[in-house]
């Protein structure tokens, strides 16, 4: 581990990430006390800040024990029983990411009630959802598989050595279950959870559709019904304050964990156990699961897809689809380049400026997407108005926001590239360009189109930024399923659907493949440092952690 | 990997190209499905290319207030007038001539004649006629929140610009303390806030969640096409909850396109576009007479039933409207 100050050059992307977003927050800040003394007392003290922040704490919560409560049957199911075939239980876990919140909840609001899908074709009048239960219902089950990779990577890395120690010594399987394994589990659950606690904080889309007042679509809300910006602007500050608050704890909760062998030995593959007599409970859960989660969103995109009469139908979603791939690989080339820098810090350096470096990308990330565009609306108004309602800025935010996704798999290849052969290359005459070029690169090249696909995704299923900073004309799905959605124009909505469902499988499934192929290798004979407990969430959940030594 | 970025390339550099001809952005606070045909229309015929930024009537006059002399808007198309209303008061349009103005009816001309009405509109109470007779429903739609046993079943758009509008109207011509009275007792009434859809709303009635619907006329009239139980309660002749209301157009000071706009707002109320407004959206007309549909009310009955608000009040009354809400906890 190379301990010298990283180069000045490669500070530069980490720098450009900070400013990036914090520049704009102040001028959010800015607009927000820009109103009239009397305004600000009566906007901050409103007594409806309450009741939205009450709400946006409920739904979080309720959207983290119903995300626990799916992934980890879900994900011991997948690695820790006998249940076959073991990696359709991996899709399972993973395949709902493919489907944005909002065309879930499109695609339960168009299947429900009089004339909706079920009741089509079953003639059951399913109740419409709405409110509370509604938005808790679309928000788990398009964000469990956050916490379903995290649990699912953890559980087939853990030494069962714990276990059978705690065996031997008598505990039953579930006090086994729930003094070493749940212990051991915590650090991936608050991973997990902090994304989706971020998710549900940051999310209008879902909760407008739904009906149900949080911070993030009262920030909507007042965008789109109110004359003036100012309150838009404080709830979006309010908003930060929640996110932070949300970050702050999960550091505390993760500071006191520490996991770490005390002696080295073999590593085995953690055994499994028969299901039994629970295999039925067990296809069950899964049955309904994947009939939520899948079936009925795909099912009730086919069945109004059916329904569209408008034959220029066709025509504007290639349009759209141009329009979203563009942005998309634009961005994920952009988002990769940044990313690569800041990942080589955090893998071969080491001090309190490596690791300040590195966690510049979370920053974006964090940010609550609507607040951030609100924010980039007022920055480059007044500082650059050139840049104002154009596909630059369209592609800055989504580099910014999504730095982090990208991050995560950089570092993960950085680390497998062992530094010596970058010494080895020095060595034989290389320049530190050509090292770079030559060695480095190859070795990663896994890594950065791990990253460059999940940008892609990630940007193509993007609402909040998409709709408050594309250029005027430009034209995505997640645009248009959002507009006709918030229509009830379902058939019209159908195309655009079904396209970023699909486009989100097939990018998951390659995802999912290029993880398959990188083997947990055994950690080395000698004993490593102890490890240092993780100080900021993992960018992409699907990465493994690595095996604590 | 390096093919896509080619192709992308590509495409950004045609649609580079496209600059080079007459553009013109227009702000849009109608929606697409019901202005994109006029649009298309325009541009084959003008050969202008016209970039359409779609909102919300208030969201792109914070836009344009945001903006101020930096907006890239040339046309502001609203969907109220409050909203035309208000920026014309804080003097973004200027002034039309003649030549755009004189085949306008003078109902909703502004005596300043900073924007041209396109179409016109009423409030309207919607009902589902499996559940509702019309009998029941009351004369006057300040007495909607005695209706205790509609608790739960009423539609509304908070967000939506024409119902500001009407809570406006009613602010001119009941006062606050009347209008504040109305949105308390609605609230009791627990009705359902569809926000800006009024599409979204009736979708929900034909859903059977909600039996009545404080929505704009020609919603229903396009629900009726598609055979819904839905049908058109006027209230008493000169009810606020008649209001009618206008879209419109107008030209930005800061427009650096005032010829194409002005032959865009000329297209707007011309004999093509007024018909499509009429035959496809059921708006009616601001050119006089068209052949309606059978299912409308002829213009002259449906102007008897509505107030006569002079259009000026109702931007003087939108800030007043939208703080009621506020104070309500509904916006």
């Amino acid at each position: 581990m190379n301990a010298r100050r990283p180069h000045p050059l490669l500070l530069l992307p980490a720098i450009l990430a900070v400013l990036g977003v914090l520049l704009p927050l102040v001028y959010l800040a800015l607009r927000a006390l820009g109103a009239e003394s009397s305004e600000l007392r009566e906007i901050v003290f409103r007594t409806r800040n309450l009741e939205l922040l009450a709400n946006t704490l409920l739904l979080t919560l309720g959207v983290l024990g119903g995300t626990t409560l799916i992934a980890l049957p879900l994900a011991y199911l997948a690695a820790r029983t006998t249940l076959r075939p073991r990696r359709l239980l991996t899709l399972l876990g993973v395949l709902p990411l493919a489907i944005p919140g909002y065309v879930g909840a499109y695609a339960l609001i168009a299947a429900s009630g009089a004339g909706g899908t079920i009741d089509a074709l079953t003639g059951i009048r399913w109740p419409g959802p709405g409110g509370y239960w509604g938005a808790l219902g679309v928000l788990t089950l398009f964000t469990f598989p956050y916490l379903f990779l995290n649990l699912h990577a953890a559980l087939r890395t853990q030494d069962p050595a714990l276990e059978d120690a705690a065996r031997l010594l008598g505990r039953t399987p579930w006090q086994t279950f729930r003094e070493v394994t749940l212990p051991y589990l915590r650090p991936a659950w608050l991973s997990g959870a902090l994304l989706i606690a971020l998710h549900v904080l940051g999310d209008f889309s879902v909760v407008s559709l739904m009906r149900y007042p949080t911070f993030s679509a009262a920030i909507y809300q007042q965008y789109t019904a109110a004359y003036d910006r100012v309150y838009s602007a404080w709830l979006a500050l309010a908003l930060l304050l929640v996110t932070g608050a949300a970050l702050l704890l999960e550091a505390r909760l993760m500071r006191g964990v520490r996991l770490s062998r005390v002696s080295p030995g073999g590593t085995r593959p953690p055994r499994t156990v028969p299901l039994g007599r629970a295999a039925p409970l067990a296809w069950v859960f899964l049955a309904v699961l994947a009939g939520a989660a899948l079936v009925v969103p795909l099912g009730t995109i086919v069945y109004w897809l059916r329904l569209e009469t408008n034959p220029f139908a066709w025509s504007a979603l290639l349009e759209a689809f141009q329009g979203a791939l563009g942005a998309a690989a634009v961005a994920a080339v952009t988002t990769t380049a940044l990313a690569f820098p800041l990942a080589y810090i955090g893998s071969r350096h080491s001090g309190p400026l490596a690791r300040l470096t590195e966690r510049a990308a979370y920053l974006g990330y964090a940010t609550p997407p609507l607040a951030f565009a609100l924010a980039l609306v007022f920055f480059t108004l007044r500082v650059a108005p050139p840049l104002y309602q154009t596909f630059t800025l369209l592609i800055a935010a989504y580099t910014l926001h999504f730095l982090a996704e990208a991050v995560g798999p950089v570092r993960t290849s950085l680390l497998t590239a062992t530094p010596r052969l970058e010494e080895a290359g020095r060595l034989l005459g290389l320049s530190a360009p050509q090292t770079l070029r030559r060695v480095t690169l190859p070795l990663v090249r896994p890594g950065l189109l791990v990253s460059a696909a999940f940008v892609f995704l990630s940007v193509l299923k993007e609402l909040p930024l998409t709709l408050l900073l594309s250029p005027i004309g430009f034209e995505t799905l997640s645009r248009n399923v959002w507009s006709y959605t918030e229509e009830a124009q379902y058939a019209s909505a159908a195309p655009y659907a079904l396209a970023l469902a699909v486009s989100g499988a097939l990018l998951t499934l390659l995802i999912l493949r290029r993880e398959d192929r990188r083997v947990p290798r055994p950690p080395p004979s000698s004993p490593p440092a102890a490890s240092q407990p993780a100080a900021s969430p993992p960018a992409t959940p699907s990465t493994p952690k690595d095996d604590p030594a | 990997m390096k093919r896509t970025l080619l192709a992308v390339t590509a495409l950004l550099l045609a649609g580079t190209s496209l600059a080079q001809t007459k553009t013109l952005t227009v702000y849009s606070g109608r929606a697409k499905t019901f202005v994109d045909p006029v649009v298309q229309q325009f541009e084959r015929q003008t050969g202008i290319k016209v970039n359409v930024r779609y909102g919300t009537d208030a969201q792109l006059v914070a836009a344009l207030r945001e903006e101020g002399s930096k907006s890239p808007a040339d046309v502001y198309w609203g969907n109220s007038v409050g909203a035309l209303g208000e920026l014309a008061e804080e003097g973004k349009f200027t002034k039309l001539g003649t030549a755009l103005t004189r085949n306008v009816s003078s109902d909703y001309l502004p005596d300043d004649r900073t924007w041209l009405p396109t179409t016109v509109r009423f409030r309207t109470l919607a009902y589902n006629t499996g559940k509702i007779k019309p009998e029941q429903l009351p004369d006057s739609i300040l007495d909607l929140p005695k209706m205790t046993s509609l608790k739960g079943r009423i539609g509304w758009t908070v967000s939506y610009p024409s119902f500001q509008d009407f809570l406006a109207a009613m602010i001119s011509k009941y006062g606050e303390a009347t209008t504040r009275q109305w949105i308390e007792g609605m609230k009791a009434l627990q009705p359902k806030d569809y926000k800006t859809s009024n599409v979204g709303m009736l979708e929900a009635m034909r859903a059977g969640e909600i039996d009545v619907a404080l929505t704009n006329h020609y919603y229903i009239q396009r629900v009726n096409r598609l055979s819904y139980p839905i049908d058109t309660y006027f209230f008493k002749n000169g009810d606020i909850g008649n209001l009618g209301n206008a879209t419109g157009a107008a030209i930005l000071k800061t427009s650096k396109n005032t010829a194409s706009a002005a032959r865009f707002l000329s297209a707007l109320v011309a004999k093509d576009a007024q018909t499509f407004f009429l035959s496809v959206n059921f708006e009616y007309p601001v050119i006089g007479n068209i052949l309606q549909p059978t299912t409308m009310l002829p213009y002259s009955d449906v102007s008897k039933r509505s107030p006569r608000i002079d259009p000026t009040v109702l931007p003087k009354n939108i800030d007043k409207a939208q703080k009621l809400l506020r104070d309500a906890g509904l916006l």
